[in-house]
């Protein structure tokens, strides 16, 4: 998988199931309002008539003369009747009570309530209430089964279409990958054959004018060099075993900022090595020049001509410090990020700082920035 | 204890109930309808309280408006004539119909 392909996939992911699972949710919670409704509509008919029922047997009870009346009962439901203040003249069941409910229908522990206006008053009652065992509407279940299928199904659909959409550009990464991949191969034998050339040219049979050109190309060749580096790491970073073996940064430090001698004094650049003690550092012995030839050639070419640019090794600490055009506090932010150059005017392709920062992280090394923009930038890395 | 309370508790509803004889079968004869007139008045207002009440202001004011008989029944006999009871008696009166006559106690 390609470097940023996981985020765009959870990405898109998570719009397709985000706006999916919107739109299951808002069909299902309407569908299942609409089922408590007709419910509630079914039973409030069903109570509607069973208070019709008591309302004819209470009137029928009240034509008759007698010293007592048997209150109405039936099988089905329960029923209460109540005074005009709604004190209970007689009930069925204990569980009735109105004194709290404001709606005319509603459910309590499984029972449907319906509360009904009464007149004229039979036997004082002003309000019928029916008491019935609710029947259980069971489509939240079946609900919640048919959305988790759903929503499974939108998976395995979204993965499928992620899939046949990025197919595309990952063909298209790969044929540039495998592009950059051979063109980076077929560059190491010219790159080396100038370079070794060029000093197996004698000096002395040149004149002053060739010497100059000759030292041009081989700074030039250097640069190209530094860059098929870089190349190399990113793209075999992972595949080329690591050997840490023990370093002597000093005796490395001599050799790179001899390496950058000629590119340096091409801006008339001092470089100031100031490396006193050998340091040993455990480390791949490729990974530490690159960083190390990186932090050189960013200072290099980011400084001012005719300044210096200080390098010092102690046991714990390398600083590398120049007289440049330096960077916001912003940009000191994002420098890590890959492809990102702040100066388009330079060459480069922003991979320098990024490369700086993997090495760094993988052998625990702390990189400080300082910069101070038209007066240089300072990076001290501790380990 | 428990038995001189009974005592009195006995005493007290003969003496009602003898007090009620007295001021209303006075007017009203012993097969008068009482236990109509409840119905109606429960059908018309259903709680003790406005039942009493609307008992209470037709008995001390009697008028067409506040009857609950048919126009047709008034127009032949005419209207009641206005109690001459205290408002105290006439309450305890009340009280001691409602608690002889009204239905809801005689439902089970």
């Amino acid at each position: 998988m390609y470097r940023g392909e996981k985020k765009t996939i959870f990405y898109v992911l998570g719009l397709y199931l985000s706006s999916t699972l919107l739109l299951i949710t808002t069909i299902f919670v309407s569908y299942y309002y609409y089922e408590r409704d007709q419910f509630e509509h079914s039973e409030k008919d069903l109570l509607k008539k069973q208070t019709f029922l008591l309302t004819q047997q209470l009137s029928k009870l009240n034509e008759n003369s007698s010293d007592r009346y048997k209150y109405p009962r039936f099988d089905e439901f329960e029923s209460a009747i109540y005074d005009i203040d709604k004190n209970l003249i007689f009930s069925t069941s204990k569980d009735i009570d109105i004194t709290n409910s404001k709606d005319s229908f509603f459910t309590k522990d499984s029972n449907s309530y319906l509360i009904s206006p009464l007149t004229p008053y039979y036997f004082g009652a002003a309000f019928i209430i029916i008491e019935k065992k609710s029947k259980n509407l069971d489509i939240l279940n079946n609900l919640i089964f048919i959305a988790i299928v759903t929503i499974i199904i939108t998976l395995i659909t979204s993965i499928f279409l992620v899939n046949l959409v990025l197919k595309p550009m990952r063909d298209n990464i790969k044929l540039l990958d495998s592009f950059i991949k051979d063109t980076t191969h077929e560059l190491n034998t010219p790159i080396t054959a100038i370079l070794t050339n060029i000093e197996t040219i004698n000096s002395s049979s040149c004149d002053e004018k060739t010497l100059r050109k000759l030292q041009r190309i081989k700074i030039a060749s250097q640069s190209i060099s530094n860059i098929y580096e870089d190349l190399v790491y990113l793209l075999l970073n992972h595949k080329t075993s690591t050997q840490n073996i023990d370093l002597n940064l000093r005796e490395m430090l001599y050799q790179r900022v001899e390496y950058f001698t000629n590119m340096a004094t091409a801006k008339n650049i001092d470089l100031l090595l100031d490396a006193k003690e050998d340091i040993d550092f455990k480390a791949d012995k490729k990974k530490m020049q690159r960083l190390i030839d990186n932090l050189l050639s960013n200072a290099i070419k980011y400084s001012y001509k005719s300044t210096n640019i200080r390098v010092v090794l102690n046991e714990t600490t390398l600083c590398i410090e120049d007289e440049g055009k330096g960077m916001s506090e912003q940009e000191v932010k994002k420098i890590f990020t890959r492809y990102l150059r702040f100066d388009k005017s330079q060459g480069g392709f922003g991979m320098g700082y990024s490369i700086i920062k993997a090495i760094a992280d993988e052998y625990e090394i702390k990189i400080d920035i300082v910069s101070k923009e038209t007066q240089g930038t300072k990076v001290t890395l501790s380990w | 204890m428990v038995k001189i309370l009974s005592f009195f508790l006995l005493l007290s509803l003969s003496l009602g109930a003898s007090e009620f004889d007295k001021n209303c079968f006075d007017c009203h004869s012993q097969d008068f309808k009482f236990h109509i007139i409840m119905n109606k008045y429960t059908l018309k207002f259903s709680s003790e309280k406005r039942i009493k009440e609307a008992m209470f202001n037709y008995l001390r004011e009697p008028s067409l408006d506040k009857s609950i008989l048919p126009l047709e029944y008034i127009q032949k006999f005419g209207l009641k004539e206005k109690s001459p009871l205290d408002d105290k008696t006439l309450r305890e009166m009340i009280d001691i119909y409602y608690e002889k006559f009204n239905l809801q106690s005689k439902l089970f």
